[in-house]
């Protein structure tokens, strides 16, 4: 059911998601839903934290193992990450528990980057921050491949 | 239609207005610590509300009292339904508030954010 939920919020902004759609889409009946995660946002936060589990985990996961830069961006530009990025746009701004998960996660990435390619902290963050650029822009691969052989000349 | 304030460690919910004569108290305090969130929630009006007691129903006018739903205790103050915010509650003679307010989206912003600290 959480998992529901990640795919309603991940697909539309917050406020357009009511407890009517989410009553209707994850099958659960109103007084179950209050009851187990005392609000609307209570759901939403459990449904982020299943998104970092579930999609940004193993992508931090893949990345580790990533050669260069050009599959880092490919390995980030082609994961799921809606939920992430709407997060990071629209709830981290007003709600600081919705803002420290997705600080972390992005963190998470970047680390992941910056150890596979022993590139310093800050170049791992501008990755993490141009493919989620790409991710966002729906950029052709073409667009990462430009920045990757600036970035790995011998590849 | 009720008012919703923090007050140092409580939420305290004031019923206002002509629904006085229906709800059947005007104020209720609730520890923060018994809060757990707060939702705008239009579409609860259309569900059904369970048996009242005590309280009163005029359909389509007024909703206020005490409804128990699966083996629940809810309080209902609606009048106009797309600024009912529901308030989840634990621990408390209630189940759960529904409330009319003014500002659906600022009463769940107070409530949320006086959770968070």
């Amino acid at each position: 059911m959480v998992r529901a939920a990640v795919g309603l919020f991940g697909g539309r902004a917050y406020d357009g998601v009511s407890v009517d759609d989410l009553v209707s889409h994850l099958g659960v009946h109103r007084n179950s839903l209050y009851k187990t995660f005392g609000s609307k946002r209570g759901l939403y936060l459990a449904a982020l934290r299943r998104h970092l589990a579930d999609d940004v985990r193993p992508l931090a996961d893949a990345l580790a193992g990533a050669p260069d830069a050009a599959t880092a961006l490919r390995l980030v530009t082609s994961a799921d990450l809606g939920l992430l990025v709407l997060a990071a746009v629209e709830r981290a701004p007003v709600d600081e528990e919705a803002a420290a998960e997705v600080r972390a996660a992005l963190d998470a990435v970047d680390r992941a980057i910056a150890d596979a390619l022993g590139a310093p902290a800050d170049l791992a963050a501008a990755l993490t921050a141009a493919a989620l650029g790409m991710l966002v822009r729906g950029a052709p691969g073409s667009v990462g491949a430009a920045l990757a052989r600036r970035l790995d000349p011998s590849v | 239609m009720a008012q919703v304030r923090i007050d140092g460690d409580d939420l305290v919910v004031e019923i206002e207005g002509m629904n006085k004569l229906w709800a059947f108290k005007s104020r209720l305090t609730v520890p923060l610590a018994n809060v757990r969130g707060a939702t705008a929630d239009p579409g609860i009006a259309a569900d059904p509300k369970g048996i009242r007691a005590p309280g009163a129903r005029v359909p389509g006018v007024i909703t206020a009292g005490t409804f128990h739903l699966d083996g629940e205790k809810v309080f209902w103050d609606v009048r106009d339904p797309a600024k009912a915010v529901v308030v989840e509650l634990a621990d408390e003679r209630y189940a759960r508030l529904v409330l009319q307010v003014d500002d659906p989206r600022a009463t769940v912003a107070l409530v949320e954010n006086a959770l968070i600290r």
